[in-house]
């Protein structure tokens, strides 16, 4: 008797557990990495939305690594093990085209369907072109990004300065303000000298300003001239006590909190900063103004293009749902639900003057034309190791370890290496 | 016992069968002992030969995930790229200069450590403990933690310095600091594994040598040098062979506290295996400083074994 219970009573367990497994075959799980630096809180919200349109689908969210390298460390590791864990990543603009040569990112081309073009046109050109290799598009865009010029309006105010154009007015007017200031916490100019992604982008921009450019047609269009003049810029930034000494100490977020602690006049960042700046921590809430980066003299301004895409792993088990998500995160209506709660910059040119965007972001209005003119660090398969040799350079040419001509000779013989 | 008890029951009904397969049933001693150690062969194949054979043939290849061509035959182009990249140079040079320092450093520290834990205090616990948590804390936790004791601003290290009078180190803005602060960090970690080692070496001599020296006139130092460091060398010996290979493999602390800045001064071999593998993708020119690297330690090795046995 009490066998015979037993064995019907783990026949039922065994017929439940079939049924259930049946119903979990339906629902698909999507697992997406997310940047831990670009309010994964919001994406989260973002998410939800698209569960609640598709029941059949649930979305995990992974976050890891402060830095955009450390993201690409963690994603290259699951990539080269052939992991199917992940299914969508998000890729700083600079590795679509790494990831779609290596063969890790399923094209979109399929689900866009026939007009490609007509898809993509919808986006700002940049991303447009980031994001399509050889006619495939590889990935599509999550947000834009550029490097800005934060100032203190308040302290500019009162001492009757207007926001630089220049490099050299910058110069001028943060030594008029800290000297006036006589407080020795407060900071001239704050930028990235750290090591990381952030200093490929602090060499650039006055190299861009004085109309040189990294590689021309594939080939490596290395300006010597230019670059020591750039690495000196910045280094007599910490010499003339401009910027703090341990700047080569400095990555994007330090610049962001010692600026939200109101300890800088000046600072080069990028556009996540507003949000936090404005936020109720922030000591400098309603005294910030944001201008386009300041020029070299006789130079253009120039801003670093960033923004982060959207990737559907090659070894995904769910491409297709997966892609199928991508295309919400990257419309216009996810695009302007994360400008208007986490400050991420549109990658749809007629989101930045939507009258709920600039409500919430009112400067966003003024930061078409700069993303528009954005310049984009080389794309090249091997770009990590541009950004390593770059980087390193800075660092050390901000640390003292060499003076800007034998950092420029250094950068100019083992870039030769990598872009032969 | 039993297992030979068993066999012979078994091969009895296969009596007569002259089958290749029936040794084993009744296997002599060298048969017994190959099949006994097969499965161990079979696992350190499996987990050393294997990954090395491999990781030499790699070395030999064009292997770069980025270009997205397949692995193509290079014979010695990756070793000869190595000789005209100066950031090989450097971090080869970085790990040897770490080598020079630390071994020696950790030897020294270590053995104060171990004498100290060796006194014979009532309640031993308080020192041995104090040995162990170095040892047991994870590297990188270690580099962390030490990361922000240097830290220009808000480390304790600068903090002292200024109550002290003397003016803030920004440690990780200068190589020479920098490289200094890792040294300090790797001797303090690795001083504790010598000294357990080196403790349980003290332990081994008998007390009745120190009682016999006593009775002689010998004094302490005296004592020490001619008893204590002669029956400690075996010990001693082997401590230097692990800390000496792990040394050459630094990874971890200088990775946590420097990334190998400022610049490139304080990158190690270790460090640029791993840029060029994990971050580069590049695994034929990794592969091929991962040779490097393991030829290095497997001379040290060699040379260690080689005094052991010169000492008999």
């Amino acid at each position: 008797m009490t066998l015979n219970k037993t064995l019907t009573l783990l026949l039922a367990g065994a017929a439940m557990t079939v049924t259930a497994s049946a119903a979990m075959a339906q629902q698909t799980n999507l697992r997406v990495f997310v940047s831990s630096q670009h309010r994964p809180d919001v994406w989260r919200k973002a998410f939800d939305m698209y569960e609640a349109k598709n029941p059949n689908v649930k979305v995990t969210l992974e976050t890891g690594g402060n830095t955009s390298e450390q993201q690409a460390q963690y994603l290259n590791t699951v990539m080269t093990a052939k992991d199917s864990s992940l299914d969508v990543m998000i890729l700083d603009v600079i590795r679509p085209a790494q990831y779609a040569a290596a063969g890790w990112t399923v094209p979109f081309n399929e689900v866009i369907g026939k007009d490609v073009k007509a898809y993509m046109d919808r986006y700002l050109p940049a991303y447009a072109e980031a994001n399509t290799v050889d006619g495939k598009v590889v990935a599509l865009p999550a947000f834009a990004d550029a490097m800005f010029l934060y100032y203190r309006k308040d302290l500019l105010d009162k001492h009757g300065i207007q926001p630089p154009k220049t490099w050299a007015e910058l110069t001028a007017a943060a030594k008029k303000i800290t000297e006036a200031e006589k407080d020795p916490n407060l900071q001239g100019l704050s930028f990235q000298g750290k090591a990381i992604e952030g200093a490929v982008c602090t060499f650039l921009l006055p190299y861009w300003s004085m109309g040189k450019q990294l590689v021309s047609n594939g080939k490596l269009s290395f300006d010597k001239d230019a670059a020591v003049k750039s690495l000196k810029l910045w280094k007599d930034f910490v010499d003339q006590g401009v910027a703090k000494k341990n700047i080569a100490e400095v990555a994007t977020d330090d610049t962001r909190k010692e600026f939200q602690a109101g300890n800088v006049v000046f600072a080069v960042n990028w556009s996540y900063a507003w949000g936090q700046f404005q936020g109720n921590e922030s000591a400098v809430k309603d005294k910030v103004g944001v201008v386009k980066l300041p020029a070299v003299e006789g130079g253009e301004p120039a801003s670093c293009l960033g923004g982060w895409e959207w990737g559907v792993s090659s070894y995904s088990n769910n491409k297709t749902e997966a892609q199928k998500l991508v295309q919400y995160l990257s419309s216009p209506e996810t695009s302007e639900f994360m400008a208007i709660n986490a400050a991420l910059l549109p990658a749809f040119p007629e989101k930045y003057t939507d009258e709920d965007v600039t409500k919430a972001v009112p400067w966003f209005a003024n930061a078409k034309p700069v993303v528009e003119t954005a310049k984009a660090r080389p794309v090249t398969p091997r770009y990590n190791e541009v950004s390593e040799i770059i980087r390193t350079t800075v660092n050390g040419v901000l640390a003292g370890q060499q003076t800007p001509e034998q950092g420029a000779d250094q950068m100019e013989s083992r870039l030769h290496r990598v872009l032969r | 016992m039993a297992t030979a008890s068993e066999t012979t029951l078994v091969s009895a009904p296969a009596e007569g069968a002259t089958k290749w397969w029936t040794r084993f049933l009744d296997p002599s001693e060298r048969t017994l002992a190959v099949l006994l150690l097969l499965p161990a062969a079979f696992l350190l194949a499996l987990i050393i030969v294997y990954p090395v054979g491999r990781l030499v043939w790699t070395s030999f290849q064009n292997l770069s995930l980025t270009s997205g061509l397949p692995a193509t035959f290079a014979g010695l182009e990756n070793y000869a790229l190595m000789l005209d990249d100066p950031v090989f140079w450097e971090t080869t040079w970085n790990t040897i200069l770490i080598t020079l320092i630390t071994v020696p450093g950790a030897l020294v520290v270590g053995m104060i450590l171990a004498l100290m834990a060796n006194l014979p205090f009532e309640t031993k616990w308080p020192t041995r403990l104090s040995l162990l948590i170095p040892w047991a804390l994870p590297l990188s936790f270690a580099g962390l933690i030490f990361a922000w004791f240097f830290h220009s601003e808000y480390g304790v290290v600068n903090d002292v310095l200024r109550r002290l009078g003397f003016e803030g180190v920004i440690w990780f803005n200068s190589a020479n600091w920098a490289f200094a602060a890792i040294c300090l960090t790797i001797v303090w970690k690795t001083s504790s594994f010598m000294a357990l080692i080196i403790l349980a070496g003290l332990q081994t001599i008998p007390r009745s040598l120190y009682e016999a020296a006593e009775v002689d006139g010998a004094g302490r130092i005296r004592q020490f040098f001619e008893i204590t460091l002669p029956l400690l060398k075996p010990a001693i010996v082997v401590a230097l062979i692990f800390r000496t290979i792990t040394a050459l493999q630094t990874f971890d602390i200088p990775y946590t506290m420097t990334r190998g800045g400022p610049g490139t001064s304080t990158a190690t071999l270790a460090m640029y295996i791993h840029q060029n593998t994990v971050d580069f993708l590049d695994l034929g020119y990794g592969s091929a400083l991962a040779v490097v690297m393991f030829l290095l330690s497997m001379g040290v090795t060699v040379v260690y074994l080689r005094m052991i046995r010169a000492k008999g």
